[in-house]
């Protein structure tokens, strides 16, 4: 089976430094894969390249067989990728459903011209897409449920927040999620919680995940594949437990070899 | 303050005069995170009257509410004479529909354009030249409308480029250069010695450079002429319900909400499948549009456009309607027209300006001082120190007392007894403003009864300066003067305007 | 080719651009320090080109001044500078400190209002009619002239060696200075400057005080390099200099210069070669900035930013 996601020899540099470096990386249909590494190995500008908010120097990334690496970030949304962020970037000032909504404009056709005069593909379109984004809150169940609908972002807890940007990327009708630190900031509850909920969006609605993650017990939790990072460069890839105990990856997130030299 | 929002720091609005560290706790920081959180709940929290006036409006369906807005204006042509419909109705209108364009670009997709009023100055000229005895053509207005709407967006494209590459300030200078460019131009391009000569044609007076392009024909509709000032009025004022009606559906639509998205966060808003770049250049479109229809029924009120009517002065009378009635809210922009133009209208007779004056100044004092006895013992006291200070001057210094306040009414006749009135004033009333800025802005520093205390010398500089300066020139520097301290007393008390949302924002 | 036009407009390109370098100065250094567009910065200058009158009219105006011409000038300089510097400061606390941490748009709304509140005050107290400098009767204007086409005065001389001179006094300030290496890493980043220690109220005032005080400088050259000064001068010089700011880079010190007196130079030449230049000049520093925005738009010494995700 031809994988979903496929980065070929990627490298990227900002002025003089290397953040990625001829990276190869794939995600197979219906696979959680997660993207471990020290801070600063260059896992958030993997997830810029693939949705096209910095562009590859060399190499090229391909989605579903076609290649998507060039195209502006919305086209990339429309071919079927999505991403949280990592600092959160939902929309405050509007309602958690309106949130929701936005996402879904690669979705709806009706111009504003449209809308102005109320035609009948405008009104169809909104309907429409306000019972997918009512579908997709309700994937949260209690938590962004009902009379949360229309409050403002702003108003919501901050493991809501993130829920929510969940919620709206799942809107975007995408099929890979990239989710950043999903669980950053989160108590234990919540982090488990969190952990059932990235399963969940596999095995229910059938995402095919490709995660960064900070915390071991998540990773170990939902990986069917663990990449490491360093540096801009694969260091080790595979089950959760031969990427955990490869040398070179407790070597970046402990620095062994510089200790040793010290000694 | 308490009746406009008990969560908003300390009297008057701004922050204690100590030197703070950014972060401390106790300054309450507007606009920002925990402030609008707590919104909703200073909402409710309303006392009185304002609260439960807000709290109905935000029930009301929305065509309850824009028969409100707009019923009082269709009323007025019929209570009223020819010259106070023009004045207090018509331009009021057709600024409130210039602010509706600009409400889109700076209100709802967040792009600070400050060259908007050219395109209301384009619709104009560019309707004079299709339409008027300067240029010798007389087109229909039927057919010369849809050009001007199609041309101005055009041109509001073009400068929407540049909002492609460039983030809010770069983006105001360039637009306001834009601008600038404009006025220029205007002045100038008459096919003058100085003017272009352009290519195949040579030179042309397109213009009429400072003199203004005149004999605007009025609007022709197959052969029916608009010729009265009624007729503009119900012109305008379908047109506004209209397209207000038109922003509201906009506003609720995927459009709407992708703007109000890239406002938010332009990444955000492209990486969730809005296509940003095209969204920016359909508002700037848009609010061109709208600016050269509205440009067009101007020249055409005004038959004829001149290049001092599309400056700075125009920009900041558009600006304070928008911020004043609410960025983003449709309806708030006919309130603020209400406000920002018929209120310095009024100004425009010094007899009535007088009232004005003294009538904004006890309502905001009775309004923003509690409890209810401080304002009436500021106001005692000022009196009181007002005929003190006259008394003490015409004993010792009889040319502080000589002057006479012209055409006052009963008004003027008792303040020449109370507000001293130098004969020569120019210099004096010089220091005294300078005094008055510098009293009003340590006035902001100083708080509880020292205010209050500090208040009484400064209202009675307020009234010399008023009737020593201001009043000179109510229909030009000095309200420009209130408009340009408005905007800044309102981002400092009330970022987000009378009928605005609070909005949080993190850096 | 007409080689005393090109000197000509050369000179006064240069004497333009080192008035637009004094007010891109400010510009570029509240944007370092605050991001905030300090749209009454213009103002300012035209604040301190009525001071400097006002300070001449004092010493008994132009025509019989109470001490020497030079010595008027020095004083006229001072005087403003310092008035201006205090009038930045108190703008920058009255009507942008306390919007500090709000929605970015408010201080830029504030700062418009500022403006019109300046220029309009101005309108107000002096009129809009031109007030003189008489810079011939004051210092006596001498010209002088290298070969047969190049000519330049001493005003124009002045001008020049001033802006050129202050430029080099605020480098220093601002690199050898306690407070100086304060505005940098305020510049860097503001809270984690607060975080060391560095008062950030203190640090931006001093900042508006020493951008404002400049301005006030290049207002009393226009007054002396033109002879005439008028309420509206504060406008389109704000939005040149604020061009210049942007041309040369906004945020670097010597960007300012560069871009001042590259939009001087194209100001001159403009009126000088272009068609329509005599009255379109500004026209022509527009399609400049244009230009620089769709070529490089961070500006000539600016450096690329990028975006933080």
């Amino acid at each position: 089976m031809a994988a979903l996601l496929e980065l070929r020899d990627v490298s990227k540099a900002f002025g003089g430094l290397q953040v990625i470096d001829h990276l190869n990386l794939h995600v197979d249909e219906g696979e959680i894969v997660s993207v471990i590494g020290p801070n600063g190995a260059g896992k958030t500008t993997v997830f810029n390249l693939i949705t096209g908010i910095y562009h590859v120097d060399s190499g090229e990334i391909v989605f579903e067989g076609d290649k998507v690496s060039g195209l502006p970030p919305h086209a990339i949304t429309n071919r079927g990728i999505a991403r949280t962020f990592q600092t959160l970037r939902l929309f405050l000032n509007m309602t958690v459903l309106e949130n929701v909504m936005a996402a879904e404009y690669g979705q709806t056709k009706a111009t504003a011209l449209e809308a102005m005069l109320q035609l009948p593909r405008a009104r169809r379109e909104e309907k429409r897409i306000r019972k997918v984004a009512e579908e997709k809150l309700a994937f949260f169940g209690q938590r962004l449920a009902g009379y949360r609908h229309d409050q403002p972002a702003y108003s919501l807890s901050y493991a809501n927040r993130r829920r929510l940007e969940i919620a709206r990327a799942m809107a975007t009708n995408a099929r890979l999620l990239l989710l950043d630190e999903p669980a950053a900031g989160m108590n234990p509850h919540e982090t488990h919680e969190i952990t059932e909920l990235i399963g969940k969006l596999r095995d229910d609605a059938d995402y095919s995940i490709l995660v960064i993650e900070h915390d071991m017990h998540v990773v170990e939790g939902i990986s069917d594949r663990v990449i490491a990072l360093d540096h801009g460069v694969k260091i080790a890839e595979g089950l959760f437990d031969e990427v955990a105990t490869h040398p070179l990856v407790i070597e970046a997130y402990l620095g062994v070899r510089a200790e040793a030299e010290a000694v | 303050m308490s009746s406009l929002g008990g969560g908003q720091p300390g009297e008057g609005g701004l922050p204690a005069a100590a030197p703070e560290p950014v972060d401390a706790p106790d300054r309450v920081k507007v606009g920002v995170d925990e402030w609008v959180a707590e919104a909703e709940g200073r909402r409710a929290a309303r006392s009185g009257l304002t609260g439960a006036l807000v709290r109905v409006w935000e029930r009301l369906p929305a065509p309850a509410r824009l028969a409100i807005l707009i019923g009082p204006f269709a009323i007025f042509p019929f209570i009223t004479n020819e010259g106070n419909l023009y004045r207090y109705g018509l331009i009021t209108i057709i600024y409130a529909l210039l602010a509706l364009g600009l409400n889109v670009v700076v209100g709802f997709a967040g792009l600070l354009d400050l060259g908007y009023v050219a395109f209301f100055g384009v619709g104009a000229y560019l309707y004079g030249i299709m339409a008027s005895g300067h240029s010798g053509h007389h087109l229909q207005a039927e057919i010369a409308i849809p050009i001007v709407v199609i041309s101005t967006a055009l041109f509001g494209l073009l400068l929407g480029l540049t909002s492609w590459r460039l983030l809010g300030d770069y983006l105001a200078i360039v637009t306001l250069f834009f601008l600038q460019a404009f006025v220029i131009f205007v002045n100038n391009a008459n096919g003058g010695l100085n003017d272009f000569s352009y290519p195949f044609v040579g030179k042309v007076d397109l213009t009429g450079g400072s003199n203004g392009l005149d004999q605007i024909d009025p609007l022709n509709f197959f052969g029916y002429h608009i010729t009265t000032t009624k007729g503009y009025y119900f012109f305008t004022l379908i047109s506004i319900t209209l397209l207000m009606t038109m922003l509201y559906f906009v506003n609720g639509s995927r459009t709407g909400r992708a703007w109000r998205a890239l406002r938010e966060d332009p990444l955000a808003a492209e990486v969730m499948s809005v296509p940003v770049n095209r969204l920016k250049l359909l508002a700037f479109m848009f609010g061109a549009a709208t600016a050269g229809f509205s440009g067009t029924i101007y020249g055409a009120v005004q038959s004829g456009a001149f290049p001092g009517d599309y400056d700075v002065g125009l920009l900041i009378t558009i600006y304070a309607i928008v911020i004043l009635g609410g960025l983003g809210s449709i309806g708030g922009v006919v309130i603020g027209a209400l406000v920002v133009n018929g209120a310095p209208e009024l100004l425009r007779s010094s007899s009535n300006a007088r009232f004005l004056f003294y009538g904004v100044l006890l309502l905001a004092l009775f309004i923003a001082m509690r409890p209810w006895y401080k304002p009436v013992v500021v106001l005692l006291g000022t009196i009181a120190f007002g005929f003190a200070v006259h008394g003490i001057a015409s004993a010792v210094w009889s040319r502080g007392t000589a002057g006479h306040i012209e055409g006052g009414g009963q008004l003027g006749r008792a303040l020449e007894h109370w507000v001293l009135l130098p004969r020569n004033t120019s210099s004096i009333a010089g220091w005294a403003y300078f005094a008055l800025i510098v009293a009003a802005l340590v006035l902001t520093l100083l708080r509880g009864w020292w205010r209050a205390l500090a208040l009484i010398p400064t209202l009675y500089l307020a009234s010399f300066v008023w009737e020593n300066k201001l009043v000179e020139q109510v229909s030009g520097a000095t309200r420009l003067i209130l408009l340009g301290g408005l905007l800044v007393v309102i981002m400092n008390v009330r970022p987000s305007g009378i009928f605005g949302t609070s909005r949080v924002e993190i850096a | 080719m007409n080689w005393s036009l090109f000197f000509g407009e050369l000179v006064s390109g240069l004497t333009l651009g080192s008035i637009y370098a004094l007010i891109a100065l400010g510009y570029t250094m509240v944007y370092g320090i605050l991001k905030l567009l300090n749209f009454a910065h213009g103002d300012v200058y035209m604040v301190g080109a009525f001071v400097g009158f006002f300070v001449l009219k004092w010493l008994g105006g132009p025509l019989a001044p109470a001490v020497t011409g030079w010595l008027a000038v020095a004083i006229m300089f001072t005087v403003a500078m310092l008035a201006c510097g205090a009038l930045g400061v108190g703008i920058e606390r009255f009507a942008y400190r306390p919007l500090r941490n709000a929605p970015r748009i408010a201080p830029l709304i504030s700062a418009l209002g500022v403006s019109i509140f300046l220029q309009n005050s101005a309108l107000l107290l002096w009129g809009p009619q031109f007030r003189d400098y008489d810079t011939f009767d004051l210092v006596g204007v001498k010209s002088y002239h290298i070969g047969t086409n190049f000519f330049i005065s001493n005003v124009q001389i002045l001008t020049i060696s001033v802006s050129i001179g202050l430029t080099i006094l605020l480098a220093l300030v601002i690199s050898r200075t306690r407070t100086g290496k304060a505005m940098r890493a305020t510049s860097f980043d503001r809270d984690a400057a607060e975080m060391m220690g560095i008062s950030i109220d203190r640090v931006i005032s001093f900042t508006f005080f020493l951008g404002s005080a400049l301005a006030a400088a290049g207002g009393i050259m226009f007054g002396l390099v033109f002879g005439q000064i008028f309420s509206l001068m504060g406008f389109t010089a704000g939005l040149k200099g604020f061009t210049a700011a942007v041309v040369g880079g906004i945020g670097s010190i010597p960007g300012a210069v560069l871009g001042g007196f590259l939009i001087g130079l194209t100001e001159a030449f403009a009126t000088g070669y272009l068609p329509g230049g005599s009255v379109y000049a500004n026209l022509y520093v527009f399609a400049l900035l244009i230009v620089m925005f769709l070529i490089r738009p961070t500006g000539l010494l600016g450096s690329p930013v990028i975006q933080k995700v």
